[in-house]
């Protein structure tokens, strides 16, 4: 090879070498994935990297997960939180209120995209909807006014159903928040309540015996992570005693149960991947306002239907979006 | 082309190169200039015509995407209103408003008013469904405009300070099929605006009739609400574009950006579709036009100045070699030639000069032989010579020549006695006095011998009577001389001339060594003219016999008999001229 060759190769390879170089040094950035959950559920599924995965961050070249599940038990969540600031991370995504509570007290100025954390303005988490002020920004819950709403569609489908068990996680202000919306809404119905707050997982066998003593004629389970553990043996109970129940989130109803009306958690899975993906762009958290959730679901599950021997009116399976046949 | 340097005295001060350059720079690029000035005009004008064209009617598909939306809704929303309120159809018209919200994710709200006004139920994505509320909606703005035009689009108004949402309120056919009012969740058209894209990096946004943002594909921006500075910017743009009376305008966007923007209407609700498109992108193909005119430039004021100085080089070079050339020829060096082959008139310039370097040589050559040829020859004869074949007259040959011989008597002694300057004076009045004969007789003057002279007649240039006119001429050379003898003798020198003159066969050419040659005779007859000069007195002119026989008559002579000579066995006869002074006269008057 001649030097002109040479020389020549090697200034058509610089421009190459500087973008690899560009490439290899680019920020990767580090992303807190905070839930109260189980692992690999919610924003800790790998459906949450898929959202990050349309916004051009693939794992593990450009962007890196730290993904933190308390699986139930609070107390674990600061010291999550701690580590994450000692990494430190770009964002925390935290899912809860306890885990937005627990990142806002000990985050420092690390922004945060909350979810599942009801409503952020209610709680003290942000100043407005429009203008969040502070690190936090996310997207809040409908989730008070829902209760009543998912009570009236128990009804709907049930017109039978009077006395209605309310499930709760009680040590939650959220979740009472929740219960209490239920019984006015119970009350403008003339509908009963039957209140069975929770306080651990052992209490749900306090509350089988309950209803076992005195039967209602359907639950509404408020959907928290104390509820969620226990799902299981709330819908096995329910089926067991052929109580129509109606849950939160359409997992449930795959899960087994009659119905549920909520957000479409999916969606806002992928908004708090769109904030997070605003924030590492450089935005300033307190300037993304808080978003709301814009699609609702009705999810109904017919096979349960069946074993209760019910027949879901047309006027639910109408504007039902998930109907488990 | 090798050009070079002229010596720097001699450099013009306004060099033909830069006047060259200059006239070709401006020949090539003041018509590029105008060209380009032109066309970067005309085009920007042109393109930003087309720019204008472009986002107007991008702006007007996308305010036809924003109001296909709306229709969408409208169009479902009539469903609801097609039946009349009667008596059990309260479960159909729920129905419609059921499979409405299934359809219609944005609509959150639907509120169904009868005939009279009364609201019959109000379906809610997050509230209890009310059903026969009958609260009386008669006197809402909506129900009135819906009923007025069957179509009303409320305000934007934003819940909880944030969320964008539209009421709609349409009228059925009859009025009493009531009124249905939606409320739209507008942050659901943001799948709409995202979805517009214009030109590369340009998007669409939404102003509401009060100026709010309702769409953009930032959604953060929306959900900001009144008071944002970046949906403050884009009102701006509206509120310049609505005081210009223009549908486009430039100007600064949310992000800070510098934007070409076009507005269009969006009929039903009152709004403002508007696009936006980064400048430097929109003006791109400008400023690639404006780039290339400039490299054209650049490129022909290269090529102009290499062509001028290509030209210039072509065109100094052979001057400056003419010039030198004219130098060499100056200093008389005519051998070189000069070499310029450019095939144009400086080429025949060249020639002419080469010509003239070659004239010139020969003259001068020519003007050297005479020079040399006056140096034996009377200036008229050595004109002749060279005139004519010269070569053959300067040639060696035997002759019949006269030879006169001449000389100062008693000079010797003179110049022992005195000084140099003296000595010199006196020979130089001595050949003045004879200079003007000698030639005046066109005779050869072969040596000067300090004060003696040997002259040839007849050779090279052969003439009549060659020994009369020789004596002619020494009868004029003794009368000159003894005039200035006499003035001589008065200042106390005494000193004489004597001629001698003989006619005879001798050989005549040239003698010497390169460069120093003279023409003389050698024979007898030299040897003979010098013996009889010296037998001469003083103021005598002595002749042999073969002279005065070819004299004869023409001149009085007087034999002197037999005359013993050096280096003669036998002795000669001379003769005299008879009377100096009267012969002198008379051969005066007679010349």
């Amino acid at each position: 090879m001649t030097i002109l060759r040479r020389t020549i190769l090697a200034a058509s390879a610089l421009p190459l070498l500087r973008a690899g170089a560009l490439a290899q040094s680019s920020k990767t950035y580090r992303v807190g994935l905070v839930s109260i959950g189980p692992p690999e559920s919610g924003i800790l599924s790998p459906g949450m990297i898929q959202n990050f995965a349309k916004r051009g961050y693939v794992e593990g070249r450009n962007i890196e997960f730290e993904r933190r599940a308390a699986q139930g038990k609070p107390e674990r969540l600061p010291g999550f939180i701690d580590e994450l600031v000692a990494k430190p991370v770009d964002v925390i995504v935290t899912s809860s209120y306890p885990a937005a509570a627990a990142a806002k007290e000990r985050g420092g100025k690390i922004p945060i995209v909350v979810i599942n954390s009801g409503d952020p303005v209610a709680t003290g988490l942000a100043a407005s909807l429009a203008h969040p002020g502070s690190n936090i920004t996310g997207v809040s819950e409908i989730a008070t006014e829902l209760s009543a709403k998912r009570l009236a569609l128990l009804k709907e489908a049930v017109p039978s159903v009077r006395a209605v068990a309310v499930l709760w996680n009680a040590d939650d202000f959220g979740m009472t928040l929740r219960y209490q919306a239920a019984e006015v809404e119970a009350k403008r119905a003339g509908m009963l309540i039957v209140p069975l707050g929770v306080h651990a997982p052992d209490d749900f066998d306090t509350a089988f015996s309950e209803m076992t003593k005195q039967p209602p004629d359907a639950i509404l389970m408020v959907t928290d992570i104390l509820t969620i553990l226990n799902r299981k043996r709330v819908i096995d109970f329910a089926r067991e005693h052929r109580l129509p129940a109606i849950y939160e989130y359409a997992r449930l109803v795959r899960d087994g149960g009659l119905m549920s009306y909520g957000p479409d958690e999916a969606g806002i899975a992928d908004r708090a991947a769109g904030l997070a993906d605003r924030i590492l762009k450089g935005a300033n958290p307190a300037d993304l306002p808080l978003e709301l959730p814009s699609r609702f679901q009705l999810a109904v599950n017919l096979q349960t239907a069946k074993t209760l021997d019910l027949t879901i009116p047309e006027a639910i399976l109408v504007r039902a979006d998930d109907v488990v046949e | 082309m090798s050009v070079p340097d002229a010596p720097a005295a001699n450099r013009p001060r306004r060099p033909l190169i830069q006047k060259y350059l200059a006239a070709l720079f401006i020949a090539v690029v003041v018509p590029l200039l105008a060209n380009g000035i032109s066309e970067a005009w005309f085009g920007y004008r042109d393109q930003r015509v087309m720019l204008g064209q472009r986002l107007r009617s991008e702006a007007q598909s996308a305010a036809g995407k924003i109001q296909g939306f709306l229709d969408d809704i409208t169009d479902q929303l009539r469903w609801t209103v097609q039946l009349p309120w009667r008596e059990g159809t309260d479960e159909q018209h729920r129905f419609d408003v059921l499979r409405l919200m299934s359809q219609a994710p944005a609509v959150v709200d639907v509120m169904l008013i009868d005939g009279s006004g009364r609201e019959r139920l109000h379906v809610s994505r997050v509230n209890p469904d009310i059903v026969n509320s009958r609260v009386d909606h008669s006197q809402d703005p909506a129900v009135i405009g819906a009923r007025a035009s069957r179509l009303w689009y409320g305000p934007v108004t934003l819940y909880g300070g944030s969320e964008p949402h539209l009421a709609i309120a349409v009228a059925g056919p009859r009025a009493a099929n009531g009124v249905t009012l939606a409320v739209i969740n507008l942050k659901l058209i943001w799948d709409v605006i995202s979805s517009i894209h214009v030109g590369q990096s340009g998007d669409a946004f939404v102003l509401d009739g009060a100026g709010r943002l309702v769409a953009h594909p930032d959604i953060s921006l929306v959900l900001r609400g009144d008071d944002d500075p970046a949906a403050a910017r884009l009102r701006e743009l509206q509120q310049a574009m609505t005081a210009a009376g223009e549908d486009t305008t430039e100007g600064i966007n949310a992000e800070h950006r510098p934007v070409i923007a076009a507005m269009a209407p969006i009929s039903g609700p009152g709004w403002a579709a508007f696009v936006e498109e980064p400048a430097a992108e929109a003006f791109a193909p400008i400023r690639a036009a404006l780039w290339r005119t400039g490299l054209l430039l650049l490129l022909g004021a290269v090529f102009a100045a290499g062509l001028g100085y290509l030209l210039a080089c072509r065109m100094v070079g052979p001057i400056r070699l003419l010039g030198q050339g004219a130098e060499r020829i100056g200093a008389g060096r005519f051998d070189q030639k000069i070499e310029i082959t450019t095939g144009d008139e400086l080429q025949d310039l060249a020639q002419r000069f080469n010509e003239m370097a070659v004239e010139l040589a020969l003259s001068q050559e020519r003007s050297e032989r005479i020079a040399r040829l006056k140096r034996f020859l009377a200036p008229q004869v050595a004109e002749l010579v060279e005139g004519s074949d010269q070569e053959k007259l300067l040639d060696s040959h035997r002759a019949e020549v006269v030879v006169i011989f001449c000389d100062l008597r008693g000079f010797t002694s003179f110049a022992g006695r005195a000084g140099a300057e003296e000595v010199m004076g006196l020979v130089q009045e001595y050949y003045e006095a004879l200079g003007g004969i000698i030639t005046r007789h066109e005779a050869t003057l072969t040596c000067f011998m300090g004060d003696g002279l040997m002259l040839l007649l007849n050779a090279p240039v052969p003439c009549p009577a060659p020994a009369l006119r020789g004596l002619q001429m020494a009868v004029e050379m003794q009368a000159a001389m003894q005039s200035v003898v006499s003035s001589w003798r008065a200042r106390g020198h005494e000193i004489g001339f004597g001629v001698g003159l003989a006619k005879g066969p001798a050989t005549v050419g040239r003698i010497g060594y390169e460069g120093r040659s003279d023409y003389t005779a050698i024979g007898n007859v030299v040897n003979l003219a010098s013996r009889i000069c010296a037998a001469a007195a003083d103021g005598q002119i002595l002749i042999d016999q073969a002279a005065a026989a070819e004299i004869g008559d023409a001149y009085p002579l007087t034999p002197l008999g037999t005359r013993p000579l050096r280096g003669f066995s036998e002795a000669v006869p001379v003769f005299s001229v008879a009377a100096a002074s009267p012969a002198g006269a008379v051969l005066h008057a007679a010349g």
